[in-house]
Order: C-alpha cells, then structure tokens, then sequence
C-alpha cells in the first residue's frame, strides 16, 4: 500500500514495482482483464475509426495542433495511437506494460501534451468505447460490468501516465535545486594575500564541499595568506554547517592561510559552541569590516 | 566526456610497502581517465592508500580490485579490498575515530568512509577482511 | 637504498623536499636523517616542502606529527609547506588537521613563517 500512495515521491526508477499492488489498488482482477479482452476483438474492428475522430476531435484545437508538423508525422501518431488503445484492452497488465506505459507518458511529457490533454484523451476513448459496447451489446446484462471494468483499467492506465509527470516535475524541481546549490561562490581578492568568500544560500554538506574546493584553489591561485568568510547570507546553520566551515577553515589552515569567520548571528555562535569550537581554533568577528580589519592585522603582523 | 576503454578489471596485489603506492597511483590513474576531478582523485588516491596500509599493517597480504562500473549512465569507480589476515573482532569499534591497535591515529577506516560514496567492511575473525568502496562522478 | 628526499641547508634551516609518492619506508628512513642532520648543523629550523605530493594519507601525516615534536624536542622549529588544495581537501575529509605542526603556502612563506618564530 505504501508503494501505492507513495510512488510519486519515492518511486524513482522504479517504474512496475509493485504492479500487483496497483492493481488491487484499482481493484482490477482477473474477470475485468477477461471482460476487455472478449471487448478487444470488435474494438479492434472499430479502432481505426475511434481513432480517426479522436484525431478530427483533438485537431480542431489549436493547442493540440501546434504539436504537429506535418501530415506523415499525424499518421505516423495515429498508428501509434491505435497500439496504445489495442494495448489498452489485451495487453497483461503487467510490470512490462507499467513501463511501457511509463515510457510513453514521458514521450508526452517532454514533447509538452499537458495532463489535461491526456485526461481528455481517456475520457474521449471511455465514451467512445462506452458507445461502442452501447450499440453492440446494449441488451446484454454483461454490458454493463463490461463498461465498469474499461473505466477501471483506463484509470490505472492513466495514473501510471500521470505518475510519469509527477516524476519529471520532480526531476526538474530538484534539478534546479542542484543548480542552485551550485551557484558560483565568489572567491574575491580584497588585496595582495587577502580573500573574501561571501558565502551564500544552503550549505549542504554537497556544497560545502565545491566551497571548500573553490577556497582552497583560491589559496593557492592568488597566494593568500588570509581568509575572511561572510556567513551573513547562509540560510541556516546547524551543527552540520558549523562542521562544514570549521573543516573549510582547517583546509585553509593547511594551505597556509588563516581565516576569520564573520557574520555569526548568535544562534550560530551557539552551535559553533556546540560542538566544541572555542574563540583559540577559531577566529571569528562580528561583522565582515572587523573580520577584514582582523585579516589585515594577520597580513600586516 | 569520450569513453575511454578500460579494463573491466584491474586487480594490484598488495604484499609490500612500495605496492600501497602503485596502488594508489594505478587507483588515481584510472580515476583521471574515467573523468573524476582532481579533487576526487586524490580523495580515492587517498582511501586506496588507507585500505592498503591496512592490510600490510594488519594482514602482510591481499588484493586491492578496481572496477570501473557505468548503472544507467551514472559512472563510477568500484574499489575492493580484501585480505585473509586475522580479520577485525569488533567492526564497531574498528570504525570509530581513534580506534587503533596500530598505536596509530585510528582515522583510516572511519575517514575513508567519510570521503567515498560508498562504503562496506565485512569481516570473519580469522578470516580475514573484505572492504568495498565506490565513488561515483558526480554530473 | 635511494635516498629519495634530498635535504638541503639554508643557513641553519633544513629543507626536505618530498620529489613524488613516498613510501612509508621512505618516510621512516627520512625521520632518521632529519632528527640527525638538525643535530649535526645545529639547525634552528626544518622545512617539509611538500608540494609535489598528491596524496597526505594517515600514516605519512602521523609520521610528520612525529618528527615535527622530535625536531621541537632537540630545540628547533618544523613548518609544512606546499600542501596542495586536493591533498588538503581530503586530509581535512579523513580527519587529519595536522594541528600541531605550523604551515604555509610556499618554500619562501615559510622560510619567512620560521625566520618570525626564532629570534
Ligand atoms: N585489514 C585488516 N585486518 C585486520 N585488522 C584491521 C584491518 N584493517 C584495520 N584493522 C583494525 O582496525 C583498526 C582501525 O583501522 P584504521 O585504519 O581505522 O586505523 P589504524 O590503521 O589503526 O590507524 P590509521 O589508519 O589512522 O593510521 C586497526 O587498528 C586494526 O586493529
Ligand atoms: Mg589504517
């Protein structure tokens, strides 16, 4: 059930586990796999036309159209298209078809077709299909779990499309995260021997370590003797952050050069405390014109 | 990033003190040509050299393994260490910080974890140790 | 066996630069000829230039510990100079803060570091 609720957050790269918890999810047994299979034969028969006038339907807006360029390409979708709803009625439900569907649902995604585009193509296939069971078998007491069942295997096939979406915005969300993790820290030269590192935004301990990096190559490229690091702009400073500067600092101090910590609020200067800093290992000044006034005085010394 | 062929697998066998050192250097050479920065060159140069150390140390001899591995485009760098020495009775207190029998600093084992990705240690006293390292480029 | 870390002499400064990858025997038959060579010159200073290492691991830092408290002990000054960014990175990541024993950037810094410390 977990896997259920929680796949659009935790379920990257894993797409079809857990397909038979899905399905007793949607309630999907044996008996509606066999009901729209017995459907697929005549629904393949019709398919085509289905398809024809949910292309005429989808064409006549001019958001659908903008994603299609060319005649060819129209057939080459349409053919697709007909798979897709074959698939749809006959295809086990299985974990190859969650990842084939999977795989699909990104095609669309990427190729920008919106979930309102997607939900409308269901609903447009449901009551084409609806019709369709209506005209043929209307008399039979079957019709209508038949019907029931099509609705429950088009909304399980429609989640995993939409689980598909979910996972991209995702990626894209934590993509840009990652970007702005890695927003350049400025290494800048204050004058001959001195840095200053205003750091900026999170410190995970990801970018504690690029920042560590770009402090310790700034050493050396500018032969510096001193170091003033502004926290000013650091978001939060636990005790994870505090240890990240402290080894930043200690790195320096290897390469030679002594830094000043400025911009302590006192809740940092608590958790500085808190694991053990002293004012000896540590130098630290309130504000980033002392701290500089501090590195000038080592320079000078 | 060109691919560059690399052998599946790269085994240094470790008996000596001058074998640490062509493990670490054949550790970061492999590393340079799969595209790790310098900074985790010399992390990995670094772990090689502590796993190695340890099994002259504490075993005379055994085997450091290189693996390069590429799982759905994310490439990485496998590196087992294994020996059949007396092997580690308490694997708790062998990664704490400090802990050493070596009258040494007792950083090797907890810091390599630290700096790698990855990190496993196994061991059957009197079997000896087995430990598993992987770092992976970071995109 | 080779002698792989030539020391040289500045006044009464030592300087030992490390050429590349060091052994651990290496660093140990080094540790020998430091502590005796101080005493032969009566060195007030020694200098580890350390520049063209790539790799500080726990041993070869605990090593430098060790000589820098026996130079001390014999009434002179030690100072590690030339620690690379990346060494430095991961030395700091394994744990290693070589918080006893004086750096600098460079041979010259730290030709100035010692040439401060003694009077
Ligand atoms: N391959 C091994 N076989 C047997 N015992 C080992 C092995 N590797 C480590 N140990 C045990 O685990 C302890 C901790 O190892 P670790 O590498 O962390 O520290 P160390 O080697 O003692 O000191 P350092 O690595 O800091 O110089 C060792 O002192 C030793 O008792
Ligand atoms: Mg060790």
């Amino acid at each position: 059930m977990d896997d259920i609720i929680a796949s659009s957050t935790g379920g990257h790269g894993q797409p079809g586990d857990g397909t038979a918890d899905q399905l007793r999810w949607f309630d999907i047994t044996d008996t509606d796999r066999r009901r729209a299979e017995a459907l697929a034969e005549t629904a393949g028969d019709v398919a085509d036309e289905i398809i024809e006038a949910f292309y005429a339907h989808l064409l006549s807006f001019e958001d659908a159209r903008r994603h299609f360029r060319t005649d060819a390409q129209i057939e080459r979708v349409k053919r697709a298209q007909q798979t897709y709803f074959r698939e749809l009625l006959s295809a086990p439900l299985d974990a190859g078809y969650v990842e084939n569907r999977r795989r699909i649902g990104r095609i669309h995604e990427r190729a920008g077709v919106t979930p309102t585009l997607y939900v409308g193509a269901y609903a447009y296939y449901l009551h084409s299909l609806g019709h369709l069971v209506m005209d043929r078998r209307g008399q039979d007491p079957q019709a209508v779990p038949l019907l029931l069942s099509l609705i429950k295997i088009a909304h399980f096939d429609m989640a995993q499309a939409l689980e598909t979406y979910v996972e991209a915005r995702e990626a894209t969300i934590e993509q840009r995260e990652r970007e702005m993790s890695e927003l350049p820290t400025p290494v800048l030269q204050l004058r001959d021997g001195l840095l200053l590192i205003p750091v900026v935004g999170t410190l995970d301990s990801y970018r504690a370590r690029s920042l560590t990096v770009k402090l310790l190559e700034g050493i050396r490229d500018h032969r510096a003797k001193a170091v003033v690091l502004d926290i000013t702009g650091v978001a939060a400073v636990d005790s994870a952050v505090a240890n990240h500067l402290i080894q930043t600092m200690t790195a320096a101090r290897l390469m030679g050069a002594t830094s000043v910590l400025t911009g302590l609020s006192a809740d940092v200067a608590q958790a500085l405390v808190k694991i053990g800093v002293t004012g000896e290992t540590l130098r630290t000044a309130g504000d980033l014109q002392h701290g500089i006034e501090i590195a000038e005085r080592l320079l000078d010394g | 990033m060109t691919s560059i062929e690399l052998p599946a697998e790269h085994i240094q066998r470790i008996e000596r003190d001058g074998d640490v050192v062509a493990a670490r250097q054949t550790g970061r050479r492999i590393a340079a040509e799969m595209g790790f920065g310098r900074p985790e060159q010399a992390l990995i140069a670094t772990a090689i050299s502590e796993l190695a150390r340890n099994i002259v140390s504490y075993a005379e001899r055994g085997s450091i393994t290189f693996r390069a591995e590429d799982h759905a485009g994310r490439r990485g760098l496998r590196i087992v260490a294994e020996d059949r020495g007396p092997g580690i009775p308490d694997l708790a207190q062998a990664m704490s910080d400090g802990f050493s029998t070596g009258n040494s600093l007792g950083l090797g084992l907890p810091g390599t974890q630290r700096i790698m990705d990855e990190f496993d240690i196994r061991s059957i006293p009197g079997e000896g140790v087995t430990v598993t390292v992987a770092k992976w480029i970071s995109r | 066996m080779a002698v792989r870390v030539p020391i040289l002499r500045q006044g009464r400064t030592l300087i030992a630069s490390f050429q590349d990858d060091l052994s651990d025997s290496d660093i140990l038959s080094l540790q020998g000829r430091v502590l005796e060579d101080v005493i032969r010159h009566r060195a007030t200073g020694v200098i580890f230039d350390v520049s063209a290492l790539d790799v500080l691991d726990s041993f070869g830092t605990r090593t430098l510990s060790d000589i820098a408290a026996a130079v001390q002990l014999r009434g002179a000054r030690m100072a590690i100079v030339g620690i690379q960014p990346e060494v430095a990175f991961s030395m700091v990541l394994l744990g290693l803060t070589l918080s006893d024993v004086p750096t600098a950037l460079d041979l010259e810094t730290g030709l100035a570091l010692l040439a401060r410390a003694v009077p």
